[in-house]
């Protein structure tokens, strides 16, 4: 099975949003909210010694994604090929993965009020097209292909240019979305952007730490007293009266 | 025609009286409430069985995982099995909405809400003696009750109650409105009112099935009737009314027996006949 990774060359892109255009243009993206984007760090730094690094910002289709956890309805998923999917006809727009993701890479499609993010162009790999902000990328600064394969060119970008992760020591949660360039470029965007902790929305947290459990005890007590009920029944042969 | 005092409480009855009032049926049910009844018992039937099945996330699924992915192959995809869930809700909304709108004179009287779910003084003591004798404590006889008994009164109460919460937090899952906040409720309340409804049925079921003195009352879910003799031991102070209804009833007609003669002539009213001389 493959595992689908992209790499972003920092180095390469000169943020002309050709990408963000062809999402939006290939996904129909709503206006105002985006599939992917791309944002730049604040510029840190004395001058003349000033930096600054653009950041292409997607969903990370993550190892261990902390969205699938939170959906309850199985709307997303991780697929064999390491892809996070979306199931529209499952999602019931709850918001739970949006508070999830470590990323903030999904939104809620006001038209639908379903929740929508990147798949990687998914339904384009399976025709044998790369996603859309690959082939658009003007500088040629994004590649995409399966890392369990050694000769494609994000396995060579992560395991022989030293592409990395937005990985925090926290925050671990598997990206396989890597960013290639100097260290210090990733370096600020990883001060800029970093992952923040999974949430989980208070709806979620009741649900999950106090009324399940209150419901499961609710009805295993309500069933053990069923049973005890019906076995004093049959061992007392208690009858009110015969019909 | 003579009429008995009606007992004020359940008295012994003699072999025979008891044999003649178990081959007496009463009417209990109405024809609508019956179908009603069995439509809602298999539309939640199939809900709680696709419903226990919609849940996957692990954090929040009640269901094994086995039991899932037997729904998800029965159905082919979990979308068809979320479409058959929305689509029979939706149904089984549309048939309550029929029966508000042309039920609601009827059964949302105050005096429909007392005789079923207001609980009285005997139905408290019920509760008590009923739970004591469970747990083999007494075997003091329970106090009469009304057509229903405490517990099922409790039992409609609730299900009346989280029906309609079930219906808005489905519908408003199944449009998404209000936005994710909502929505996020919306699932939650409506997995807790299911609970709730859940942990009555198994009660309810097992003495609607199961329980072998309540046979009467599941075969009055189908016919509409149940025997006198049911009715007498199990809800005694339904027994009086029907029987004080019977009485009046038989009265009326033993007047009309009497009427025809008496429409002849003009002027004349059975006010001015004396009391109690039918029969
Ligand atoms: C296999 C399933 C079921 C069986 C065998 C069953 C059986 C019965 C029977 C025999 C009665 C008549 C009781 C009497 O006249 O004394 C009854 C009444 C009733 N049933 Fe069910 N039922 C089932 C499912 C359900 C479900 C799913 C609900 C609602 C969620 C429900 C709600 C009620 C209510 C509200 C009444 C009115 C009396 C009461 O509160 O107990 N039943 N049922």
């Amino acid at each position: 099975m493959a595992r689908y990774a992209m790499v972003t060359d920092l180095r390469k892109c000169v943020a002309c949003q050709a990408c963000t255009v062809a999402c939006n243009a290939e996904w129909d993206v709503p206006a105002g909210y985006a599939r992917t984007r791309v944002r730049t760090t604040p510029i840190t730094g004395t001058f003349p010694h000033l930096a600054s690094s653009i950041y292409v910002a997607q969903c990370n289709q993550c190892d261990r994604p902390p969205c699938v956890e939170a959906c309850p309805s199985g709307a997303t998923s991780q697929h064999d090929n390491g892809i996070v999917g979306v199931d529209k006809s499952l999602c019931i727009g709850c918001g739970f993965c949006l508070e999830a993701c470590p990323y903030d890479a999904r939104y809620i499609n006001p038209a639908t009020k379903k929740v929508d993010k990147c798949d990687f162009c998914v339904s384009r790999l399976e025709r044998g097209a790369e996603p859309a902000c690959v082939i658009t990328c003007t500088a040629h600064a994004k590649y995409f292909g399966d890392l369990e394969d050694r000769q494609s060119d994000v396995f060579k970008m992560v395991y022989a240019h030293g592409a990395r992760r937005l990985e925090t020591s926290t925050i671990r949660v598997g990206p396989n979305v890597y960013y290639a360039g100097e260290h210090a470029s990733t370096d600020l965007v990883l001060a800029a952007f970093p992952p923040r902790p999974p949430r989980l929305l208070a709806a979620g947290q009741a649900w999950s730490r106090v009324l399940r459990p209150l419901v499961l005890a609710a009805a295993g007590a309500t069933f053990l007293g069923q049973a005890v009920a019906f076995f004093n029944q049959l061992r007392n042969g208690e009858k009110d009266f015969e019909d | 025609m003579r009429t008995d005092a009606i007992p004020v409480h359940p008295l012994p009855l003699t072999a025979e009286q008891a044999e003649s009032m178990l081959q007496r049926q009463v009417k209990k049910h109405h024809i609508a409430i019956i179908l009603l009844h069995w439509f809602n018992a298999i539309v939640w039937f199939f809900e709680l069985l696709t419903g226990l099945a919609l849940i996957s996330s692990p954090l929040f699924r009640v269901a094994p995982r086995w039991y899932i992915s037997i729904v998800d192959g029965v159905f082919g995809t979990r979308a068809n099995m979320l479409q058959f869930h929305v689509a029979l809700g939706l149904l089984w909304i549309g048939v309550y909405l029929v029966y508000a709108i042309f039920g609601f004179r009827t059964y949302l009287s105050k005096e429909v809400l007392r005789n079923e779910i207001a609980l009285d003084l005997d139905d408290y003591r019920w509760l008590v003696v009923r739970t004591r004798r469970i747990l083999g404590l007494t075997r003091e006889a329970l106090p009469p009750q009304g057509i229903y008994n405490a517990g099922q009164k409790l039992f409609a109460f609730m299900v009346y109650a989280m029906i309609p919460l079930v219906m808005v937090t489905g519908v408003v899952m199944a449009f998404r409105l209000f936005g994710t906040q909502v929505v996020g409720w919306a699932v939650v309340l409506h997995f807790c009112a299911v609970g709730a409804v859940v942990c009555g049925l198994l009660v309810h079921v097992y003495m609607g099935a199961v329980f072998p003195e309540e046979k009467p009352a599941f075969f009055s879910m189908i016919t509409g009737t149940v025997n006198e003799l049911y009715a007498y031991r199990h809800h005694f102070k339904w027994w009086t009314v029907i029987k004080a209804e019977e009485q009046a009833w038989n009265q009326q007609h033993a007047d009309e027996a009497v009427a025809p003669a008496e429409t002849a002539r003009p002027g004349s009213s059975s006010a001015d006949r004396e009391p109690g001389c039918p029969g």
